[in-house]
């Protein structure tokens, strides 16, 4: 079996449509468009004018991407694709073009009728940017390579500690020297944390990784102490992460008044933390669909069958522990930098368990779940607040007012459970369902 | 000194007070067939297990492998993972497949060895990565066109039935190209036209990909058919060893394993 460059196209016979190179990209460059095009008519139309352009110009995308896509049976390069499927391109692009329009439309004046909680809604988006990426690497590591871990809050913790000693004591808020240094120090550390799952598993694996927590808290609350004194570390004002001045030309980049970047509000940080976590994603992604990602699910399924194909199950444990603890951390450095202080009692318990729940209700071994996980999380607090104020048939209800963060959590309880009955592959398992209907519909309609 | 690939000499394995496998010892010739029978519980999964690495026999045992144009290896010194790279392959006898993973995924693990992809490479999806990634795919290919599989590419392995899973297990040790495959029970439970195609498959596995097979079987017929050459055990002890048509011959194989109203005949 020689190893052929490029392997020939199956079944060429079959006569399929082949599109060029433009015409694959055009769809893309199209939705890339058209918020510049709209952009530039802030003028006279409304919101509601804008929106149904863009539905329709996204629908007539999607139409394009389906029908200039090669039919029969895919090539290997075209079947290992990321998108494999026109469905799965028309849903990357609409993708894509939201989380570009998401910001421009959360940053403008427009105001949701019945007081819907609109202005909040950046923050929370945010938030879940940086919950994601956390909640993929812990799902990378307890569902994908199925090694029960309590460790995760550590790692946050780690980063913190990575943020505060490079981020602040050595440069004085420079994130850039802390994110790649806590991406090697929660390797090393998670590889180290990692060593109990060479002898143990399961339940017992869970409590050794849960000693672990605390081993870190102990470090944390003893660096605190050091250095900083009960206040805790800030991470905001004169420790703000800026743009470097020799980057400054980069369009979009206006410098304040005193000649500085400083990220800091809404709309800045998200464009610092969404990019950073859909490259990580992407990343884990790539793993998980390469060599070394299916030795992961080797392992997980059978150790013994997987020994025996050649792959070392030590060594794929620990790697698993080390890349999903150094994505950990690094949403730890970016979490710590966003929220803009950390002291004692930031990390807690409490913290694996919601990540627990974004990773249980969102899907389980899905990285795709943990973003949905992380949303839902993040995101029902705020629609539960709406309603209990806004809706007539929820506000007159005190019980519902009298305690909100407990209901917030009985839900959040009572859905788990939902879930794990009913639809064990959580919102991912929803979203895959929806999206094969979807395209049999679309199948249908172009037989 | 003919050409062994592998030599085993007394091979003695113990759980508790139960001999498994009591002093076995034997030789496997290049490119040959080598049938292992027995009755329920003789001792030959054991055997292949040691053989494999997984389990650990009492001091005194040797197991040497002897690769084509390289040193002799002692199998003893070395765990699973590292007899696997080797080039000692071998199936399971209830499945050692990952269910919940597509036909594609299962037999791009029997690539893991050939593949060089790291971590990081991996993630960055480089350049390099996809090629080799293609390289995987399209040695996968051979095997899918060997063994049928084309149909269930993308098919979860759970969800197809067990002849198929049976195909695939091999099909994956196939795509690990070793120089010894061990088979163990490749055709239990499978109907006579499956157990027909599956020694179709287990001769072209011989001829085209120039491998040495080292069978485990229940089936006497499948066995006298096209091994070279047979090994019997009972209750972890040597019984017989020799070509299949002695074998028939051989009263205490005859005794113990294909019946005694064959004796009484």
């Amino acid at each position: 079996m020689t190893a052929v460059e490029n392997p020939a196209p199956r079944q060429e016979e079959a006569q399929t449509y082949r599109p060029s190179t433009l015409q694959r990209f055009l769809p893309f460059i199209i939705a890339a468009a058209v918020p510049f095009i709209l952009g530039s008519t802030t003028g006279d139309l409304n919101f509601w004018w804008k929106a149904s352009i863009t539905v329709v110009v996204l629908a007539v995308v999607a139409r394009l991407a389906w029908k200039w896509t090669p039919r029969g049976e895919l090539t290997h390069r075209e079947d290992m694709r990321l998108w494999r499927t026109p469905s799965d391109r028309s849903w990357a692009a609409l993708t894509m073009f939201g989380l570009l329009v998401l910001p421009f439309i959360l940053a403008s004046d427009f105001t949701p009728p019945m007081g819907f909680p609109w202005a909040t809604w950046f923050a929370v988006v945010n938030l879940v940017l940086i919950f994601a990426m956390g909640a993929a690497a812990f799902n990378l590591l307890v569902g994908y390579s199925g090694q029960i871990s309590l460790a995760h809050v550590a790692f946050l913790a780690l980063g913190s500690i990575v943020g505060g000693i490079v981020g602040v004591q050595w440069s004085g808020g420079n994130m850039w020297y802390a994110l790649p240094a806590a991406a090697v120090a929660g390797a090393v550390v998670g590889a180290i944390s990692g060593l109990p799952a060479l002898r143990l598993k399961h339940l017992y694996l869970l409590l050794a990784t849960f000693g672990f927590h605390f081993v870190m808290m102990l470090v944390w609350r003893e660096y605190l102490q050091e250095y900083f004194g009960f206040v805790g570390i800030r991470f905001k004002g004169e420790n703000s992460p800026r743009i470097a001045s020799w980057l400054h030309w980069l369009p979009g980049i206006d410098p304040d008044q005193n000649g500085e970047f400083v990220i800091t509000g809404q709309f800045r940080w998200y464009w610092v933390l969404m990019p950073i976590t859909v490259l990580s994603i992407l990343f884990m992604v790539n793993v998980v669909r390469t060599r070394e990602g299916r030795a992961f699910a080797a392992v997980r399924d059978r150790d013994v069958s997987a020994s025996l194909l050649g792959i070392n199950v030590a060594r794929s444990k620990l790697f698993a522990f080390a890349l999903s603890s150094a994505i950990v951390s690094m949403s730890g450095v970016l979490a710590s930098f966003y929220i803009g202080s950390r002291g004692e009692d930031s990390f807690n318990v409490q913290t694996v368990l919601n990540y627990a729940i974004i990773i249980v209700v969102g899907g389980f071994s899905s990285i795709q779940g943990a973003i949905f996980g992380s949303a839902f999380f993040w995101f029902l607090p705020e629609w539960f607040k709406w309603a209990r104020e806004e809706l007539w048939f929820v506000r007159d209800i005190d019980f519902l007012s009298d305690y909100p963060s407990e209901i917030d959590l009985a839900i959040k309880g009572f859905l788990v459970v939902v879930i794990l009955m009913f639809k064990p592959d959580g919102l991912a398992g929803l979203w895959r369902d929806f999206k094969s209907w979807f395209s049999r519909a679309l199948a249908r309609s172009n037989p | 000194m003919s050409d062994a690939i592998l030599t085993f000499d007394d091979v003695t394995v113990q759980f508790g007070g139960v001999r498994a496998c009591d002093s076995i010892s034997g030789r496997v010739e290049r490119g040959s067939l080598f049938a292992l029978i027995g009755p329920n519980g003789a001792g030959k999964t054991t055997l292949v297990n040691t053989i494999s690495g997984v389990y650990k026999p009492l001091p005194g045992a040797q197991v040497q492998f002897h690769p084509q144009g390289e040193p002799t290896e002692d199998l003893l010194a070395y765990r699973p993972f590292q007899i696997a790279r080797l080039g000692v392959a071998r199936t399971f006898q209830n499945l050692g497949l990952f269910m919940g993973e597509n036909v594609l995924t299962n037999l791009l693990l029997g690539r893991y060895i050939h593949e060089h992809t790291r971590l990081i490479e991996g993630g960055l999806f480089t350049r390099r990565a996809v090629k080799r990634e293609l390289a995987a795919r399209q040695a996968i290919e051979r095997v899918v066109d060997l063994l049928d599989l084309g149909a269930f590419r993308r098919d979860s392995v759970g969800d197809l039935p067990y002849g198929v899973q049976k195909r695939i297990e091999f099909g994956r040790v196939l795509a690990m190209e070793p120089e010894l495959l061990m088979l163990d029970e490749p055709m239990a439970g499978m109907s006579v036209d499956e157990k027909q195609d599956m020694i179709r498959y287990i001769y072209a596995a011989q001829d085209e990909l120039d491998m040495t097979v080292f069978l485990i079987e229940h089936d006497m017929g499948v066995v006298m058919s096209i091994a070279d050459h047979v090994m019997v055990l009972d209750f972890g002890q040597k019984i017989a060893e020799g070509t299949p048509a002695e074998m028939q011959q051989d009263e205490r194989v005859i005794a113990a394993y294909l019946g005694t109203e064959m004796v009484e005949n």
